[in-house]
Order: C-alpha cells, then sequence, then structure tokens
C-alpha cells in the first residue's frame, strides 16, 4: 500500500535575476490500496513525474510524506525501495548486456543471490511474454521490447508495491495491450498495488480500479471511473477528464480555493 | 558480495564487451610505443651503418688514377654515381655527396697546377649534406700526403707543416639517442593509462546519463557510495589492464632493436615492467576518479569528452617539463600526478630504483585526489540522473 499525504514540492529555475520557483507539486493527496490498479491521471506538466520520483526517493519533499507498506520514504529511502519496484520516466538499459544481466543485474543490487534473480527472469519473462528475447543483448530492441525488460528488471525483487511512470509512452497498440494484460495479472494474481500514471484517458477508462487526477501540482478528484463520471455529470469520460483537470474546480485548486 | 562488488563485476564486464573501443585503444596505445620504438632503432642502426659504411660516389674518377689509390689505401671503396646523380642528389635518392672529378685531372697535375675537383651536394638533402665534411677530410688528407711527400723530396721534415694537431668527436652520437627514446617508454605508459580509463569512465557516467539508466539504478536500495566505488574501481581496473599490456609490449619490442647501441642502452625486463606498474596503480586510481567527475556532470557522452579531453592535455603535456627542463628533476616535480611517474620510471629505466620516500608524495597526491572525486561524484550522482 502506497500513501501520499500532503505532497508539496517547488524548484527553482534558472540563475540569478531570471531565477524562478515553480511549485511543481502543492498539494498531491492519495492512497493506493493492495490488489487495486490506481491511475494517476492528468495533463503534461501536472507533477504527476516529481510526486513519483519522490515517492522513489530520488527527491526530497518540502513537506508531506510517503509511506509504503508503513514505512515513511524520507526517514528510510533503502526499506521502502526494497518493498517497491520502480518503473521509471527514464528506462535506459545496458546494450552490451543480454536482457536477463539487465534483470540479474537489479537483482543482486537488491541483495538477491545470481541464481534466484536469474530464476526470478525466466519467471517474469514468462509473465512478460518475453522468454526468447532473454539471453539476445539489448541493442537493437525494439520500444516494445524495452519497457518489457525494464519492467522486468524493476520487478525483480518481486516487490509488493508497482509504480509506473508513463509506461505506455512510444508503445504501439500490440505493446499496450500485452502491458495492460500483465498489470491485470499482476493485480489478480499476485494482489500488488500498483500505480500508474498516464495522460491517456482510455488507458485510465480501460485499466484502473481508482483513478487520482491531478492538475497543477493537486490532486483535484478521486474516485472510480464512474464515480468521477457521476460526480461531473458528464456520460463521457474524456469530458470529464478535462472538466475536472482543466474546469473551474481544477483553476480555484491551483489558486488555493478549497474543492 | 556487497552491492559495490556487483557494480563493479558488471562495469567490468560491460567495459570488456566493448570490443571496438578497447581494440581501438590497444591499437593507439599498446601497439604505437613498441612501433615507434621499433621505427626509431630502424632510424639510428641507418645512421650506424653509414658511420661504418667507407664509401666514396664518384664522377670521373678514372680520370686520377693517384686519388683512386689513395682511397682505396683508406680502405675506402669507390662507387660510380649513377648517370642522373644530380637529380637524385636533388630528390634525396642519393644519401652521398659525389666527388667530381675533371677530364684533365692528370694533365693539370703534370703540369704542376693544381686540379679543381668538386663535392657536390644539396643543402636540401640533409643526408648528402651530412657526408660531406668526410669526403672533404679524405681530400684534405690526400692533399697533405702529396705536400709531405713533395717537401721530403726537398727535405723538408714532415712535422713542420703540423703545428696544431686536430681531432673531432662528435657528441651527438647514437646513445644520446638512446637516451631520448627511453624518455619515451614512461609516456606511452602513461598514455596508456589514461586511454584506457577515458571510455570507460566517460561510459559509466555521462554514458550511463545519456542512456537514461542512471535514475533507474538510484532506484535501487544501495547506497550511492557503493555504486560510485564499483564503478570507480572498475575503471581504474580496465585502466590499469591497458597499462600492463603496454608494459609487457615493450618486452617484446626490445628483441626487435636493430641498433646494437640502442639495445644496449635500453633495458626493459620483467623487473622493470613490474616497477612501473606499481607506480601506475596509484596514478590509475586517481585519474580514473578525477575523469569520473569531469563526467558525471556532462550529460552526454560527446559533451564529456570534450571536457575531458583538457585533463587528456594537461597529462600528455606534464612530461614534456621533463625534456624542457634541462636542470634536472626538481623536487616539486614528485608532487605533480602524471609527472611524477615519469619521473621515477625514468629512474627505474636508468637503474637508480626510487625510494619510498620519493614514492610517497605522488602516493598521497594520489589518493587525495581519488577520495576527493569519488565524494563528488557520490554527491553529485542524484542530481545528475534528474537532469
Amino acid at each position: 500500500m502506497i500513501e501520499i499525504h500532503h505532497l508539496r514540492k517547488a524548484f527553482r529555475q534558472g540563475r540569478g535575476k531570471a531565477a524562478r520557483t515553480v511549485q511543481a507539486v502543492a498539494g498531491v493527496d492519495f492512497t493506493a490500496a493492495d490488489g487495486c490498479i490506481t491511475g494517476l491521471l492528468g495533463p503534461n506538466g501536472a507533477g504527476k513525474t516529481t510526486t513519483l520520483r519522490i515517492a522513489a526517493a530520488l527527491i526530497e519533499a518540502d513537506s508531506g510524506q510517503v509511506i509504503v507498506d508503513g514505512i515513511d520514504v524520507a526517514q528510510r529511502p533503502a526499506a521502502a525501495l526494497a518493498r517497491m519496484g520502480v518503473l521509471s520516466d527514464a528506462r535506459g538499459l545496458y546494450p552490451r548486456l543480454t536482457a536477463r544481466e539487465n534483470i540479474v543485474y537489479y537483482g543482486r543490487l537488491q541483495g538477491m543471490s545470481d541464481a534466484a534473480a536469474s530464476a526470478r527472469a525466466d519467471a517474469l519473462a514468462h509473465t512478460l511474454d518475453m522468454t526468447p528475447l532473454l539471453d539476445r543483448r539489448t541493442e537493437g530492441f525494439s520500444q516494445g521490447e524495452r519497457m518489457k525488460t525494464a519492467l522486468a528488471r524493476a520487478l525483480v525483487h518481486d516487490p509488493p508495491n508497482i509504480v509506473l511512470d508513463e509506461p505506455t509512452n512510444g508503445l504501439d497498440v500490440l505493446a499496450t495491450r500485452a502491458l495492460r494484460e500483465a498489470l491485470r495479472r499482476l493485480r489478480d494474481d499476485e494482489g500488488k498495488c500498483i500505480v500508474f500514471s498516464t495522460h491517456i484517458m482510455q488507458e485510465v477508462e480501460r485499466l484502473c480500479d481508482h483513478v487520482v487526477v491531478v492538475a497543477q501540482g493537486r490532486t483535484v478528484a478521486a474516485g472510480s471511473v464512474a464515480q468521477l463520471a457521476a460526480a461531473s455529470g458528464e456520460s463521457d469520460f474524456e469530458e470529464t477528464f478535462v472538466k475536472l483537470a482543466f474546469g473551474p474546480s481544477a483553476a480555484s485548486a491551483a489558486t488555493g480555493g478549497a474543492t | 558480495m556487497g552491492a559495490a562488488g556487483v557494480v563493479y563485476l558488471k562495469e567490468l564486464k560491460d567495459a570488456l564487451r566493448d570490443r571496438r573501443t578497447l581494440l581501438m585503444v590497444l591499437l593507439s596505445s599498446v601497439a604505437i610505443g613498441p612501433l615507434v620504438l621499433v621505427a626509431i632503432s630502424q632510424l639510428v642502426a641507418g645512421i650506424e651503418k653509414r658511420a661504418e659504411a667507407r664509401e666514396i660516389v664518384a664522377v670521373g674518377l678514372e680520370h686520377a688514377p693517384g686519388l683512386r689509390n689513395f682511397f682505396e689505401r683508406q680502405t675506402y671503396s669507390v662507387t660510380a654515381a649513377p648517370a642522373d646523380w644530380e637529380q637524385q642528389l636533388r630528390d634525396s635518392k642519393l644519401g652521398q655527396p659525389v666527388l667530381v672529378v675533371p677530364p684533365d685531372f692528370q694533365d693539370v697535375l703534370a703540369r704542376g697546377e693544381a686540379p679543381v675537383v668538386e663535392i657536390v651536394s644539396s643543402a636540401a638533402n640533409p643526408r648528402a649534406q651530412g657526408g660531406t665534411g668526410g669526403v672533404l677530410r679524405l681530400l684534405r688528407a690526400y692533399n697533405q700526403e702529396q705536400a709531405t711527400l713533395r717537401l721530403a723530396l726537398r727535405g723538408v721534415a714532415a712535422a713542420t707543416l703540423e703545428t696544431v694537431r686536430i681531432e673531432e668527436r662528435d657528441l651527438a652520437d647514437p646513445a644520446t639517442r638512446a637516451a631520448q627514446l627511453a624518455f619515451m617508454v614512461p609516456f606511452f605508459v602513461l598514455m596508456a593509462v589514461l586511454y584506457g580509463a577515458l571510455n570507460a569512465a566517460l561510459d559509466t557516467t555521462a554514458g550511463e546519463r545519456e542512456r537514461g539508466s542512471l535514475e533507474p539504478l538510484l532506484m535501487n536500495p544501495a547506497a550511492r557510495t557503493s555504486l560510485v566505488l564499483g564503478k570507480w574501481g572498475a575503471v581504474a581496473t580496465v585502466g590499469m589492464l591497458i597499462a600492463v599490456l603496454s608494459c609487457l609490449s615493450f618486452l617484446p619490442a626490445q628483441w626487435l632493436l636493430r641498433s646494437e647501441a640502442l639495445a644496449a642502452m635500453f633495458r626493459f625486463g620483467p623487473g622493470e615492467a613490474l616497477w612501473f606498474i606499481a607506480l601506475l596503480l596509484p596514478l590509475a586510481g586517481a585519474l580514473a576518479a578525477v575523469l569520473m567527475a569531469i563526467a558525471i556532470r556532462c550529460k552526454s557522452f560527446k559533451e564529456a569528452q570534450a571536457n575531458a579531453t583538457v585533463l587528456v592535455l594537461v597529462v600528455s603535456m606534464l612530461p614534456l617539463v621533463l625534456v624542457l627542463n634541462q636542470e634536472g628533476t626538481a623536487p616539486w616535480h614528485l608532487w605533480v600526478p602524471a609527472l611524477a611517474q615519469t619521473t621515477l620510471m625514468g629512474r627505474v629505466l636508468k637503474g637508480d630504483l626510487p625510494g619510498l620516500a620519493e614514492a610517497l608524495p605522488s602516493l598521497v597526491v594520489c589518493v587525495v585526489l581519488a577520495v576527493l572525486s569519488i565524494g563528488f561524484v557520490a554527491r553529485t550522482l542524484r542530481s545528475a540522473a534528474l537532469k
């Protein structure tokens, strides 16, 4: 389970007189339960990536808290990371290593033995339908193949919590479907807590049990797809999203008004 | 095995799989040293051979049997110049000056006059120009012999002609060249460490940023210091590996030395190679760390390469201090990395093994540099991953 409470983070951009402060996250709040796929939906620049980077202990928040299975990420980052598999926006592989070596490397860094990590790579390859790729060097992999390898690498230590930052970026329709299928299996068979950020509504509609809409650094709404649609009075989810993310409630949230 | 060990093994495997880069490094820093050594030995051997060859190239010497007889008595062999000798001299194809004897040599001599002979060379042909002195001396000796004979006929002692006896000595002998050559070996070995470490250092830092693999790497529970230590160890190992290969490559190279004088001067055996390796080890560690510190600030491999050029330039210029500074080794030389190693390796080649007191300053400087750079990389790693 991942709980995010009142997260705030500002960055300073530029130097000297041109310097300005950008409030990237200004109060993100949500809870992602186990056995559930939580979608973090928001337009570009809404603060999704920053939120997930704070959750992965890459950035320190100005205020607020991220709790992973009862562990405060800011205080015990190593313990929290051991219970999390993170597929970040950057998912570079080592081109001179095989897919298996890429996966085993992360397993070893998570403290697994060589044999255990290799066995886990086989199991994940089966789940993600990438067994024929496993012993090929990743140089020349397609986008979909890279994404699968990066996902397997992030899941090698069998973490109970999975965080994915825009995982479908650059994937074709078949690869996207395969990924959705894999995530459903991880949820249903293994009861994982999955958090998954995106700006594509169709993905949220098809996959997510719980949706958190983020706009201008804040959580503006949360609930199931049906609940959100009902609350906004729209039958079409795209309209719902536009209304929630760019509508008057989002604007008042951004200026500090309570919603 | 800790995280540092896991990272070390992975980075080493990754670097050793980069075959194309390794091959270029091997060619440029391992093979080039011995090749240059052999090429220079060929040159020196050529000079030695010409000094030994007592040969006169002449035109029309058949008109001067007396002169020819004199040359042969001095154990010089006489060769007729080729038909187009003037052109060959201009084109530097003929490596010796040509002696031109006029057809009326004998008649002029018989009349008691002095016949004119020419020594022809070209200022643009240094090999031929260098040989004119020898021919000139030979002709003067002939003049002197003739004069002495004539004086003797008139009852004058030959010694009256010679108030001062002159002997010439050329200090630019092959031994001096060999001393310059010995300076080359430490330089090439030093560059091998640098070029060996360069690619691995840039790949594990700027390369990792460019590929987008640094951010996921930091999402592992391993401590950043362990990650950096593992990377640094692998980079230093690759640099050292190339240095060891470079040291070893000079061992067979000296069997190919064509010049005996050179071979006698250039003593580089397994013992010297071991000394070199011991002296280079701390430098490999320091250079690996400094290169990583330079590269971690760069967003791409290319940018890192451009930045690292400054370090490469400094390291390759430092040994020149020894060449330009004719006053010998100054105490501060031992405190400057790269310069200290070159100095100490030079001492090893001369058979003057350095003591601990001389090796210590560079060791201390290298350790301090490595620790500072590793600390800097570990501190910068996170912000580097995000930008």
